[in-house]
């Protein structure tokens, strides 16, 4: 097979088979700028290309799990960066958005062509224990009328992103959009509901509100009270819809069930409507009536919700006005033991007695701190988002993993969530984020919990970088952009990155020369870069090792002795055209050469100490000297008189 | 010097005494039974007695030159005197000889100055050994820093 012509500059090959023409934009699916594809070597035309974005990576184990098609559902194909960006390859709808249909439909066409198609959908989704979490008007798609839905793309970006308030379970719906989580299946037949409701109605619902008012209706009326109202439905679609949007996911149908409307529809649902209060509690100047509006509106309010919530007016309400004296006793028991347990004024603490007052007040709602409401599978996606570009949602997260308040959260409502696995999963966060050092800390935890998230390093621009594999070629290019001398080419995000993403943790080597010599930093660096080089770039680097090289000053000044120091400095400079570093970092290091370098250099300072203290002694010897040499001068002058003496006396004697 | 000298004297008087008795005996016997020889000796051995009494040095080491080579210049006269009868008109005639004074009251004079000179001439050689060797320190002082970046124990004079 002849291989394909290079693409032109508008154009991305993706899995060096999929081309993308960015010249050719089409309608967006799953709220996601999307392009025409073809498949170069299949010859496919009916392919599409999504644009996924930076800070809002694909669902990488819902892509995993779609790796085998199902009917009804547009899977991914392919998926790859090229150039600056990144895109996932699908098969193009069948047709447009049913958002485009303006007629009502027929009750046989909603139960055939919608209730069915997508039921059997949601059920293989369910099998492969994934979500779709995109259930809505411009993300479902239908050839023809008459013709079974189809699902859109819903597994490039993070759960339920786009999904507007309406199409949302309230517990989900008052989530930061990249903080839904995965969720379960039961809130895409929730969304599923919706969507039939819609269709039957012949138009969007409550378009006249937006979505912060549609919640506070939901939660005040029911979801069903607050959509179809006195609607006139079809008696099956009518009877179905009320059972799949039950407030508690639990009492929601399941696909397989409603692969049966007959079945589905028998089924009935105790679906109360909320308690209301007689009286209600005025929180942030907007009256409340029942507590899962009170909990929201403190989850909202966090300042205000906390103040009702110290000053005991939440626990009066609940006993007085809406008459509920367990739900306050176990208010007023948080509030009891939040004394006991911290001094007043711990912010964190305050801001957890009111996580754990919105848990009890709404054993449905997300973990809700300081004003930020999401789910705990979340993080990750809500790190991404944030990091970067929202510091404070940052902060908010990193005490939200430093105290685990996930796992306390978890506790709050034992019989809907794993608490132990919760528990468990908030240790592990919480020691990723305590390891510091320029590997460890947010971005670390950010990249361990997005696999696909690309490496958010100035150094690669805006370049598409979410494989290691990619990384060294790119620090390659860098290398001629920057100065060498005052950038190093492991910032943090790339080694959190590089920490991250590799099977054997060298993460170790940066950790470890964290606070130490700008010498064991640089080599740290050079051991790690030279070990990536080793397993996963073997070409020649000889920018980088360049770049290396500019940077190896602190290295080289370790060694003491003037000459070998220059001899390594040469043989660096010698060793970067070949672009290999691991020969670079065996110059460097040489523990040999260094432990003879050492013993020299002390037996050096020795020398030196003695040559000093000699020259002390000659310079403040001087009367030593004088006297000593009068002493010998005297000595010399007399033993001269002497040997004149004898000498006379033996003349004299001999005659 | 003078402390030094003081406690000498503190703690060997008797004996010094008594040395100086025997010397005065002697020199008493002397002048007695040998009268030319001592008139003789008085005038060429003169200024040896001088410099030994006004040599406050321990040891006294500049009358002890002068005295070796006043003595050195009195063998001959002396002998002179000896071998001409030992009589008081020999040692006259000696002791008004200009050349016998002259040559014995030089070599004293040389003793003098040999005692001057010589200690300043050592002084002299020491300081040049000391210079050398300093000089020598220095270089390989200058090298060893330069080849070890030893400059932070660069602290030598």
């Amino acid at each position: 097979m002849a291989s394909p012509a290079p693409p032109h500059s508008s154009e991305h090959l993706i899995a060096n088979q999929y081309l993308v023409e960015r010249s050719r934009p089409v309608a967006a699916v799953g709220g996601l700028p999307t392009f025409a594809a073809t498949d170069r070597i299949g010859g496919r035309t009916d392919l599409i290309a999504v644009q996924v974005q930076r800070q809002f990576p694909a669902r990488a184990r819902a892509m995993q799990a779609l790796a085998t098609p199902i009917d009804g559902l547009l899977t991914p194909l392919a998926y790859g960066g090229s150039g600056d960006a990144c895109y996932a390859i699908a098969t193009a709808p069948p047709g447009p958005s049913l958002a485009a249909r303006t007629d009502a439909w027929t009750e046989q066409e909603l139960l055939e062509c919608v209730l069915r198609p997508v039921a059997h959908v949601l059920e293989h989704l369910q099998e492969r224990r994934v979500t779709h979490r995109g259930i809505r008007l411009d993300n479902v798609f239908q050839s023809a009328p008459g013709q079974p839905v189809v699902l859109g793309v819903a597994w490039a970006a993070p759960p339920a992103m786009a999904q507007p308030a309406l199409f949302e379970p309230p517990y989900s719906a008052m989530c930061h959009p990249a903080g839904r989580g995965d969720g379960s299946i039961a809130d895409d037949v929730y969304a599923l509901a919706v969507l039939l409701l819609c269709l039957a109605l012949g138009r969007p619902l409550l378009r006249q509100l937006d979505d912060t008012a549609i919640l506070r209706r939901k939660l005040e009326l029911g979801t069903y009270a607050a959509l179809a109202g006195d609607e006139r439905l079809p008696p099956i679609v009518g009877d179905l819809v009320r059972g799949m949007l039950a407030e508690d996911p639990e009492h929601r149908p399941t696909p397989t069930l409603l692969l049966d409307p007959a079945s589905a529809r028998g089924r009935r649902v105790a679906a109360r409507p909320p308690r209301r209060a007689q009286r209600p509690i005025i929180m942030a100047g907007t009256e409340v009536w029942d507590a899962r509006s009170l909990a929201h509106a403190m989850a909202v309010e966090p300042e205000l919700g906390l103040n009702a919530v110290r000053a005991g007016g939440v626990e009066q309400w609940l006993r007085r006005g809406l008459g509920d004296a367990q739900l306050a006793a176990r208010v007023e028991e948080l509030v009891r033991h939040r004394y006991l347990d911290a001094t007043p004024n711990d912010s964190e603490s305050e801001a957890s007695l009111l996580m754990r007052s919105v848990a009890v007040l709404d054993p449905l709602a997300p973990l809700c701190w300081r004003g930020l409401a999401l789910w705990p599978d979340a993080v990750g996606t809500m790190l991404a988002a944030a990091m970067g570009t929202d510091a404070e949602t940052v902060t908010r997260l990193e005490e939200i993993i430093e105290r685990e308040e996930i796992g306390n959260w978890a506790a709050m409502r034992p019989d809907r969530c794993d608490f132990a696995v919760m528990r468990v999963d908030a240790r592990h966060e919480r020691s990723w984020l305590q390891q510091r050092g320029q590997d460890g800390g947010v971005p670390r935890l950010t990249y361990l919990l997005n696999p696909l998230m690309p490496c958010a390093s100035p150094l690669v621009g805006m370049r598409w970088v979410a494989q290691l594999v990619d990384l060294l070629p790119l620090l390659e290019e860098a290398a001629g952009r920057v100065d060498q001398r005052q950038v190093k080419p492991v910032d943090t995000h790339v080694a959190a990155f590089i920490s991250a993403r590799l099977e054997r943790r060298l993460d170790s080597e940066l950790a470890a020369s964290d606070g130490k010599s700008a010498e064991a930093h640089y080599l740290a660096q050079l051991r790690l870069l030279a070990q990536l080089q080793l397993r996963l770039h073997p070409g020649p680097l000889p920018a980088l090792a360049a770049w290396l090289a500019a940077g190896a000053g602190p290295a080289v000044a370790a060694w003491r002795n003037r000459e070998r120091r220059a001899a390594v400095g040469q043989r660096l400079a010698a060793l970067t055209a070949a672009g290999q570093l691991a020969p670079m970092l065996a110059v460097v290091e040489d523990p040999a050469g260094r432990g003879v370098d050492a013993r020299e250099a002390q037996a050096a300072v020795a020398a030196l100490e003695r040559i000093d203290a000699e020259l002390d002694g000659i310079a403040g010897g001087a009367a030593g000297r004088a006297a000593a040499a009068f002493r010998l001068g005297q000595e010399i002058a007399a033993g001269l008189g002497l040997i004149t003496l004898a000498t006379v006396l033996a003349m004299a004697a001999l005659g | 010097m003078a402390k030094r000298s003081r406690v000498k004297l503190t703690a060997g008087q008797p004996r010094q005494h008594s040395l100086v008795w025997v010397q005065g005996l002697l020199c008493g016997a002397l002048v007695t039974l040998a009268t030319p020889t001592a008139l003789l000796l008085g005038v060429l051995l003169g200024p040896a007695m001088i410099g030994l009494v006004l040599d406050g040095e321990p040891g006294r080491p500049t009358g002890r030159s002068v005295a070796l080579f006043s003595m050195a210049a009195s063998v001959e006269p002396l002998k002179a005197l000896w071998t001409g009868g030992h009589t008081m008109q020999g040692a006259a005639n000696l002791v008004g000889s200009l050349d016998v004074v002259a040559t014995a009251w030089s070599a004293a004079a040389a003793g003098w100055l040999l005692a001057q000179i010589l200690p300043i001439a050592m002084r002299t050689v020491l300081e040049a050994l000391g210079m050398t060797r300093s000089a020598r320190l220095r270089a390989e002082r200058t090298r060893l820093v330069a080849d070890w970046g030893l400059d932070q124990v660069d602290g030598a004079p």
